[in-house]
């Protein structure tokens, strides 16, 4: 299992990076590349054991029956659901300071990029971001607390 | 697209940016209480901004969310009902949130209720403002979602298991709402209301099949119903408002059930308006699908009427009582809309929406207000009780009148918006009883009389057994926070002001 976990686990990431990046003109986005990030933590979380994240990954003591609020990847996972919400509302708010309507978005090509020849840059990804963070955080408390009960 | 236009999604901007600000200020709770108090009072004020634009100034405004064209962007649409409808969630959720602040303990408040309460704000402003059928189920999830966590709120056994009826029965209702949504974008192929009103109204143009049509306009009628909790599906409506936040209650009973008064008239009147068909169900014939609402209307509106009438005059605690009590509002908000859904002559049709309208904003302020009275009762006495009350009129002057006021309202006794209410829908069901001379016509009057007698007679039993009186001992023990009464007077003043209504002026 653990194996397993240490194979798939990067597999996984970069994949749901992927899905991720191009998401606003191909198959994926920030939903789905959120799910399957969750989905490599919970492996991690199935093989290693609750606590492995913070004692084995991060170097933290954790009080024995503290309780999983007390874990401070559970704070990180709801900062970052908050830090998405406001990423993916800023970025709708973004578009009103241009005169255009809630939530526009707009895209730039850049050409002459080393190796890539031309990248696509588009403010959907900022509302993609946005919307990963928020299902990575929700899912991951979620996940985490219902997990320790 | 010119600046002002900014103003149709200026609610929803307001809720959303409050959900992000209270959820980043949640470690320091006076500062999320203020940032949430004056988030309700931005949104107040954004729908009362869009109201004047709309009602005074340049009339309906068409939104396109992202710039994307209808009608395959999602439209929202601010006409003179949309702004109606959020006038009385403005009044009604600034006036809940502010006294939720004061009301429900420091503890509580800070396990995510101010943020919940504005997703239930924007979910609400979303219903009001969409012009796209599946948008509307989005935003009536989203409305369900903040509603579950509020009624499961206080965790223990009886709020858990009120909670799961909630839940299984909305996601029962949820389903119904989307196998209807789904089946008409199969038959007209259009989600945007105003397309399919157009394709609708020239069936044959487009090649649309127009019984398949009814049946699932009546899926979706099913599923608004459960929301406005009509009978038969009225039973739901006493658990959930026994187990959640008081001042939540006073926006589930002022403003969330309206929301699925609102859906019906919205798919019947605009969507389904201008449908030619040949009804002849069960002895009902007409030539569109209202003639088919009608009907349905009046049987269940009398029938909620009464029930929650005879409901109400039982309960001994102030939230049943209260709780039976909108049960029988409801049932007279749409029995105009039952009225003008049957009218035969224009006229009629415009003023039964406007009667319906104007009961509507009276229920809202007055159930709203007593809800929060409701609260301020508790959490000065610590009982809900009828039987542990009395004397509360002495005790505490300001929450005696302001309990008054509100049941004046609700019995209908001019000058409060209760009179107008009530005398706009009586002689919406007069005319039309003078109109048709038919036996049924005469028996909607007779129900409404009796709902209007019960009303009385509920009010006055918990008012003569609670405010007046020898005072019972958690009475006088009672250390009445005048902050909570204010809250609720402040609602009592806006039923004076509202009674002179744009709205219901322009369209009698």
């Amino acid at each position: 299992m653990k194996t397993t976990a240490r194979i798939v686990v990067p597999i996984v990431f970069v994949v749901a990076i992927s899905l991720l990046l191009q998401g606003h003109n191909l198959p994926g986005g920030g939903f789905i590349g959120g799910v399957l990030t969750t989905g490599a933590f919970a492996l991690i979380y199935v093989a290693h054991g609750l606590d492995y994240l913070e004692v084995g990954v991060l170097g933290r003591d954790v009080e024995p029956g503290a309780g999983v609020f007390e874990h401070r990847t559970v704070t990180a996972y709801e900062r970052a659901f908050i830090l998405g919400l406001a990423i993916a509302i800023g970025s709708g708010f973004a578009a009103l300071l241009f005169g255009e309507p809630f939530l526009s978005q707009t895209y730039e090509i850049v050409h002459d990029v080393p190796i890539y020849h031309e990248i696509e840059l588009a403010t959907a990804l900022v509302f993609d971001v946005g919307v990963y963070l928020v299902v990575v955080g929700g899912l991951l408390t979620i996940l985490s607390v219902v997990g320790a009960e | 697209m010119a600046m002002t236009e900014q103003i149709v999604i200026g609610p929803m901007l307001a809720a959303l940016g409050s959900i992000v600000l209270t959820l980043s200020t949640r470690r320091f709770r006076r500062l999320q209480r203020a940032v949430s108090v004056a988030g309700g009072l931005a949104y107040a004020g954004a729908v009362g901004a869009l109201a004047w634009r709309v009602v005074l100034g340049a009339g309906p405004a068409a939104y396109q969310v992202g710039g994307v064209d209808a009608p395959f962007g999602i439209t929202l649409v601010a006409d003179e009902l949309s702004a109606f409808m959020l006038v009385i969630a403005g009044a009604v959720g600034a006036a809940s949130i502010a006294f939720s602040a004061a009301y429900v303990d420091p503890d509580n408040q800070a396990v995510f209720y101010h943020p919940l309460f504005h997703c239930l704000l924007l979910g609400v402003a979303g219903s009001f403002l969409t012009g796209d059928l599946f948008n509307l189920f989005v935003w009536f999830e989203v409305m369900l979602m903040a509603s579950y966590v509020f009624v499961a709120f206080y965790g223990g056994e009886q709020h858990t298991a009120a909670a799961l009826r909630y839940l299984v029965l909305n996601v029962f209702g949820g389903a119904l709402l989307l196998l209807g949504v789904g089946g008409l974008y199969a038959v007209t192929g259009t989600l945007n209301m105003a397309d399919m009103a157009r394709r609708l109204a020239a069936p044959a143009a487009y090649g649309i099949d127009v019984e398949p049509v009814l049946g699932l306009s009546a899926l979706l009628f099913a599923a608004f119903a459960l929301k406005a909790g009509l009978v038969p599906f009225q039973f739901w409506v006493p658990g959930a408002y026994r187990a959640a936040p008081l001042p939540v209650v006073a926006m589930l009973a002022g403003v969330t059930k309206k929301v699925g008064v609102y859906a019906i008239v919205r798919l019947y009147f605009t969507v389904l308006g201008g449908l030619p068909v040949q009804v002849d169900v069960l002895g009902v014939t007409g030539d569109s699908a209202l003639a088919l609402l009608g009907p349905v209307l009046l049987l269940t509106g009398t029938a909620s009427i009464v029930l929650g009438g005879l409901g109400a005059v039982v309960r001994d605690t102030f939230e049943e009582t209260f709780a039976y009590s909108s049960i029988g509002q409801v049932g007279f908000i749409v029995v105009p809309v039952g009225v003008a859904a049957m009218a035969d002559a224009e006229p009629l049709r415009r003023f039964a929406i406007a009667a319906a309208l104007v009961y509507a904003l009276h229920h809202a302020l007055a159930k709203g207000l007593l809800f929060l009275a409701t609260g301020a009762v508790r959490s000065a006495t610590g009982t809900n009780r009828l039987a542990d009350l009395g004397g509360l009129a002495g005790r505490s002057p300001l929450l005696g009148a302001t309990f008054f006021v509100g049941s004046l309202s609700l019995v209908g006794i001019p000058p409060l918006t209760g009179f107008f209410g009530k005398f706009l829908v009586f002689d919406a069901a007069v005319r039309r009883a003078a109109a048709t001379g038919a036996a049924g016509a005469a028996g909607v009057v007779v129900a409404l009389l009796v709902g209007a007698v019960l009303t009385i007679l509920y009010t006055s039993r918990t008012w003569t057994r609670c405010f007046w009186g020898a005072r019972t001992p958690p009475v006088e023990d009672a250390a009445v926070d005048p902050a909570h009464a204010a809250a609720g007077a402040a609602l009592d003043r806006e039923g004076y002001v509202d009674v002179i209504d744009p709205v219901g002026g322009v369209e009698e």
